[in-house]
């Protein structure tokens, strides 16, 4: 159970909480408990619902965050586009070398986890909801009570974040030794 | 030659370009979109990255510690207290 919350929270300490917390709403409804299923999907079902919960929680904490500090005007920390929405020169995309091996794919995953967790909380969340577990569109919406179009909203500007933190960092990177020197 | 607005508006081509990963442009904004990528090598790999990042996301290697045994305590301590 701790590591289901703490793949989806990735913070050791909302993890342990949504886990005691589970344990705690387990007990005090134990009287419904009718054994139809199993003790641990019993769990399980508790431990999503205080994930939704805590996401719901975030994504508001985030929007009064977010409604402070950030810049209306474009998407992204730095702007990437021009008055007439065109790419700025240096911050067009580069053709990217394919990933050949196993090494190399592996080695893009690092940096694009590295990268994700550089995003604002809001396209944190959803971007995690929606590409690395691959929820329906609709489904995060309603959960996380956004309307469609700030839901792309955040999408775009995770990706376009993302995107060019992948350019910069793998892109920039010298290669790997193939051989390991020693 | 005076070309429309949407051959250099590529912040909106990328807007589009993340809404019909999930299918939901309108026919004018399918035509728009289908334009611009013709014109613009630049729109052309963002979309190509942006499903690559897409393909990639559900493998990102989890930095996972487990629970510690102060955490396993704790959990112990709260339902002991909770079952009296």
């Amino acid at each position: 159970m701790y590591r289901f919350a703490y793949r989806r929270v990735r913070e050791a300490e909302a993890a342990a909480e949504l886990v005691q917390e589970t344990f705690l709403s387990a007990l005090a409804a134990r009287a419904g408990f009718r054994g139809e299923a199993s003790e641990r999907s019993w769990l399980f079902v508790i431990l999503r619902h205080k994930l939704v919960d805590f996401y719901r929680q975030l994504a508001r904490r985030a929007a009064v965050e977010q409604a402070d500090s950030a810049p209306e005007d474009h998407e992204t920390a730095e702007p990437l586009f021009g008055p007439d929405g065109h790419w700025l020169a240096a911050q067009a995309p580069q053709a990217w070398p394919p990933a050949h091996d196993a090494l190399e794919q592996q080695e893009l995953q690092r940096i694009l986890a590295a990268c994700q967790q550089r995003l604002p909380a809001r396209q944190q969340l959803v971007f995690a909801r929606r590409f690395v577990e691959e929820i329906p569109a609709a489904d995060i919406c309603q959960e996380l009570a956004l309307s469609a179009a700030n839901f792309w909203v955040l999408v775009h500007r995770a990706k376009l974040s993302l995107r060019q933190c992948l350019e910069r960092h793998w892109l920039a990177a010298p290669p790997l030794p193939t051989s390991s020197p020693s | 030659m005076l070309l429309p607005a949407f051959v250099r508006d590529c912040r909106t081509a990328t807007r589009l370009i993340e809404r019909r990963a999930a299918a939901t442009l309108r026919p004018g904004e399918r035509l728009r979109l289908w334009a611009h990528l013709r014109l613009c090598v630049y729109c052309r790999r963002y979309e190509a990255q942006s499903r690559l990042l897409a393909r990639l996301a559900p493998h990102s290697p989890e930095p996972f510690t487990p629970a510690t045994a102060a955490m396993k305590a704790q959990w112990q301590d709260q339902i002991t207290q909770a079952l009296r």
